[in-house]
């Protein structure tokens, strides 16, 4: 379904992602981990077209997206819930659950769409005409996935979605992106926490200073003695 | 009493028309982080837009204001997507090199087309003033103010209810997110520079009948226009309306009060001493568009 092909992105003279080649199959869940600073927050920004991609290719269900405008990658159904959530802090609950919908044109659906997230999320029903700054770091989150969600995503990308979060909502988190993906919505995850990203997942990348350095099963890459070493904690 | 309630009356016409002119600069810096110094140009040339069609061409001044808010939207449009789409915005030394260049080359062209000679502008209303309760307003001023509500109340529209506004007040909140959930920042920016223009232009058009209209008059405005944006607070437009009433008031009761040959002086004094005891602007709450 989505596939990168040796792509590179550069920060200036910084070599953030350095040939990263990776693939994701249609319904699959995917991870990518790896320390900080390893590249996997650029790789995502790379697929939105957020940061350029200066060698390699991407495509996505076959067609070439190397470069693509965001907002016509996420026309295409490539939605991508950002690292440290970035909801818009004074817009309201609502309106940010519109600014996730903001392509689309199907403005019945967009209000029922709404309507579910409000059903799916009841923290988020109570806060409406809240700015969504003044909501918890988990209920931020929970908005975070619910715009992404608003655009009706066929592959949908999680940076660290649990990053900062207290224990309960890490778990409510990792619920989500599970449902998520058993609803049919292929995903992408970046996490940090490799111990709960390999639980969760098919498949795994690990990796390390712009480089895929390993490539598995979630099984194969638990049972790898350097994972365990350097990312499971012995 | 009466004297007070005249400079209050006086302060509101002017101070309409200086929300106006200060929300059209706070919406550019606010979104783009742009300082445009050429503001005030484009608020001379809306009021020069006005004199050519009023004064050369015959053409009623009503139909002048509206002209020159599509040539004000037209001009913005089009200095956004030929200049400043050329070069980074976080350069911010040399987006300010531009815009000062935008300023002389605008500036100059009014002197080469219109010569250095003030132009005068024929007011379609009566010259007598109407009189309520011992309060003096001509008529043209009574417009001026009606018209610079209604277009502040459109603007508010358009800022808090419409999807644009929406897109707009998102891309300032977090550009990064804005693209993120496919919102086309750069034709934001161009409508953001568009929009905030022909709010210039159109406060220059509706006032060229109550003032004169002169190559140097840009300057004036650019001046002022940063004074209120500074009193509001940089990039806050609740903060840029209140800013623009609240100069006049300074600007009206100095005047009234201590010496009319001061007035300008007084306004931007005011503005230094608000720099000084609160730079975060008078109204600033939190930083913020809309
Ligand atoms: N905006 C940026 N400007 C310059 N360097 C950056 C920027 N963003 C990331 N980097 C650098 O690129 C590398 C990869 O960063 P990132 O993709 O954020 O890693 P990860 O998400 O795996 O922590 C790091 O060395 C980081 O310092
Ligand atoms: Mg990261």
């Amino acid at each position: 379904m989505l596939k990168l092909e040796d792509v590179t992105v550069h920060y200036g003279a910084t070599v953030a992602v350095d040939k990263v080649s990776l693939q994701v199959e249609e319904g699959e869940f995917v991870t990518l981990i790896g320390s900080n600073g390893a590249g996997k927050s650029s790789t995502l920004r790379a697929i939105s077209g957020l940061e350029p991609v200066v060698s390699g290719r991407i495509t996505f269900e076959g067609a070439p997206i190397t470069n693509g405008k965001p907002q016509h990658i996420i026309e295409r159904g490539i939605a991508h819930c950002p690292e440290g959530r970035r909801v818009f802090p004074h817009l309201s609950v609502r309106e940010n659950l519109e600014m996730g919908a903001y392509r689309r044109k199907d403005r019945q659906a967009i209000r029922d769409d709404v309507e579910r997230m409000f059903d799916r999320f009841p923290r988020l029903r109570e806060r409406t005409a809240q700015p969504a700054g003044t909501l918890s770091g988990g209920e931020q989150q929970m908005l975070a996935i619910a715009r992404a969600l608003m655009s009706r995503p066929r592959l949908i990308m999680f940076d660290e979605p649990s990053l900062g979060l207290a224990p309960n909502f890490v778990e409510q988190v990792f619920e989500l992106v599970t449902e998520i993906r058993a609803g049919g919505t292929t995903v992408l995850m970046v996490e940090q926490n490799a111990y709960a990203a390999l639980e969760l997942c098919d498949r795994s990348y690990l990796l390390e200073t712009g480089n895929v350095v390993l490539q598995g099963s979630a099984q194969e890459m638990r049972e790898n003695p350097d994972i365990r070493k350097a990312y499971l904690g012995g | 009493m009466d004297q007070f309630l005249q400079h209050i009356v006086n302060a509101l016409v002017l101070g309409s028309t200086y929300a106006l002119l200060g929300i059209g600069l706070t919406l550019i810096f606010g979104i783009m982080r742009v300082v445009n110094f050429a503001h005030g140009e484009l608020y001379a040339f809306g009021a020069y837009v006005s004199y050519a069609l009023v004064s050369l061409l015959g053409l009623n001044y009503f139909g002048s204001v509206l002209l020159a808010g599509m040539l004000g939207l037209l001009l913005g449009a089009a200095i956004e997507f030929l200049l400043l789409r050329r070069c980074k915005l976080e350069n911010i030394d040399e987006v300010m090199l531009i815009m000062i260049g935008l300023m002389i080359i605008m500036q100059n062209a009014e002197l080469l087309l219109w010569g250095g000679v003030a132009k005068v502008v024929p007011t379609p209303f009566a010259q007598e003033s109407i009189t309520i309760g011992g309060i003096y307003l001509s008529p043209t001023r009574l417009f001026v103010f009606c018209a610079a509500v209604v277009l502040l109340i459109a603007f508010y529209l358009i800022i808090e209810r419409s999807r644009l506004g929406l897109a707009m007040r998102a891309t300032f909140q977090d550009r990064d997110a804005a693209k993120i959930v496919g919102v086309n920042v750069g034709s934001i920016y161009t409508l953001t520079f568009a929009l905030g223009s022909c709010m210039a232009a159109v406060t220059g058009a509706l006032l060229a009948p109550v003032f004169v209209v002169a190559p140097t008059m840009g300057d004036l405005a650019s001046l002022k226009a940063f004074a209120i944006v500074i009193l509001g607070g940089l990039g806050n437009i609740p903060g840029a309306a209140l800013g623009g009433f609240a100069l006049a008031a300074i600007e009206e009761f100095g005047s009234g009060y201590i010496s009319t040959a001061y007035r300008d002086a007084l306004g931007f004094l005011a503005i230094l001493i608000v720099m000084v005891i609160r730079p975060q602007g008078l109204f600033a709450i939190k930083e913020r568009v809309g």
